[in-house]
């Protein structure tokens, strides 16, 4: 049966081509065992991969529709004040000093 | 092809497009500098004033301020913050989604940023501590369905930073350039070719050849290229 596991060299063109078109779970999915491995011991894929991020940010991140950057803090001011919602509503965290509350034998003791 | 007689600095400017070489607008940036940055007289990397400023702010022990100063450092960062994660997903909405996160712990925990002085050493700061651990979240649901180990996946989406990892999108443009006009004539096609959106099949048929000839030409052009652009980073 023939070989339908792919090479190094076309691996590293599908991710380059996932990357480049933003889609890279579909080529993370379509990896089978065999080429995960063969990924796995190759040195010369991780070196072409470093280049192919790069090419990906000097070729494509400027062409990228970026929002505008007024829009985006608003966004993060959001982000922010939900983390604050939600700092405020959490429970109070245990004491961990040692220190506790009287036990219930302790109450009802009478004082000598 | 005619000569053409250009300092070396100009030829990187120029890329080979349909026969003749075309200025593909390299130059502006390198001469302009990412926006972040200006250079004392030892030609130094310092951050602009307003960065300054706004990090001052971002690193006070009051939760209020620290959020006031959230929205001067996004206006100032975020531009230059989602390029660089744009290499590493190539997807928009994933780069914003990432990077509010990312803006979001800044807020919360700044102390990283507290001696950060130039351009670069916040990038770095910023991506070893906020955007990695960030990046790793993005697929990390997905491991139990891949035939991949969670090493290479982090490799992959997050990787460690390498030599050209460290390098700002001017110095990158730059490098980029000069290792490109060293290329040789079908390579730098090919290249070219994919960096303008063409799939491999098209490249295969504007080279007139086939598919499996221009990945491999692709992967070897790729790793020549690593090559020449790491001798780039020593020089430098």
């Amino acid at each position: 049966m023939a070989d339908m596991n792919r090479k190094i060299q076309e691996l590293l063109s599908d991710y380059a081509g996932a990357l480049r078109d933003g889609c890279l779970p579909v080529f993370l999915q379509s990896l089978t065992r065999q080429e995960g491995r063969e990924l796995t011991s190759s040195r010369d894929f991780w070196e072409a991969a470093e280049v192919v991020r790069v090419l990906n940010g000097v070729g494509f991140a400027d062409k990228a529709a970026i929002a505008d950057a007024g829009l985006f803090a608003s966004r993060v001011d959001a982000n922010i004040a939900s983390r604050l919602k939600k700092a405020k509503s959490s429970p109070r965290p245990r004491r961990t000093n040692g220190a506790r509350s009287m036990t219930k034998t302790q109450k009802t003791e009478k004082p000598i | 092809m005619g000569k053409i007689s250009v300092t070396y600095c100009e030829v990187n400017a120029f890329l080979y497009k349909g026969g003749s070489f075309c200025v593909v607008g390299i130059l502006p940036a390198i001469r302009g500098r990412d926006a972040l940055e200006r250079y004392d007289g030892s030609n130094r990397r310092l951050m602009n004033k307003r960065l300054r400023n706004a990090m001052k702010g971002l690193t006070a022990p009051d939760v209020d301020r620290r959020r006031r100063a959230m929205e001067p450092f996004v206006r100032e960062t975020f531009q230059v913050f989602i390029r660089y994660l744009y290499r590493y997903l190539g997807n928009e909405v994933e780069c914003e989604d990432v990077l509010e996160d990312v803006y979001a712990d800044i807020w919360e925990n700044p102390n990283r940023l507290r001696d950060v002085e130039s351009e670069r050493q916040l990038l770095r700061t910023v991506y070893l501590y906020y955007m990695r651990k960030r990046l790793r979240e993005v697929y990390r649901r997905m491991n139990r369905h891949l035939y991949l180990s969670q090493n290479d996946l982090t490799n992959l989406t997050a990787p460690e930073l390498g030599l050209l990892d460290t390098m700002s999108q001017s110095e990158l443009k730059q490098a980029l350039g000069r290792a490109m006009g060293r290329l040789k004539a079908r390579e730098r096609r090919a290249i070219e070719l994919w960096l303008q959106g063409m799939s491999v099949r098209a490249i295969a048929n504007e080279l007139k050849t086939t598919v499996g000839a221009v990945k491999m030409l692709k992967f070897r052009t790729i790793l020549k290229l690593k090559e020449m652009m790491s001798e780039y980073c020593h020089e430098e």
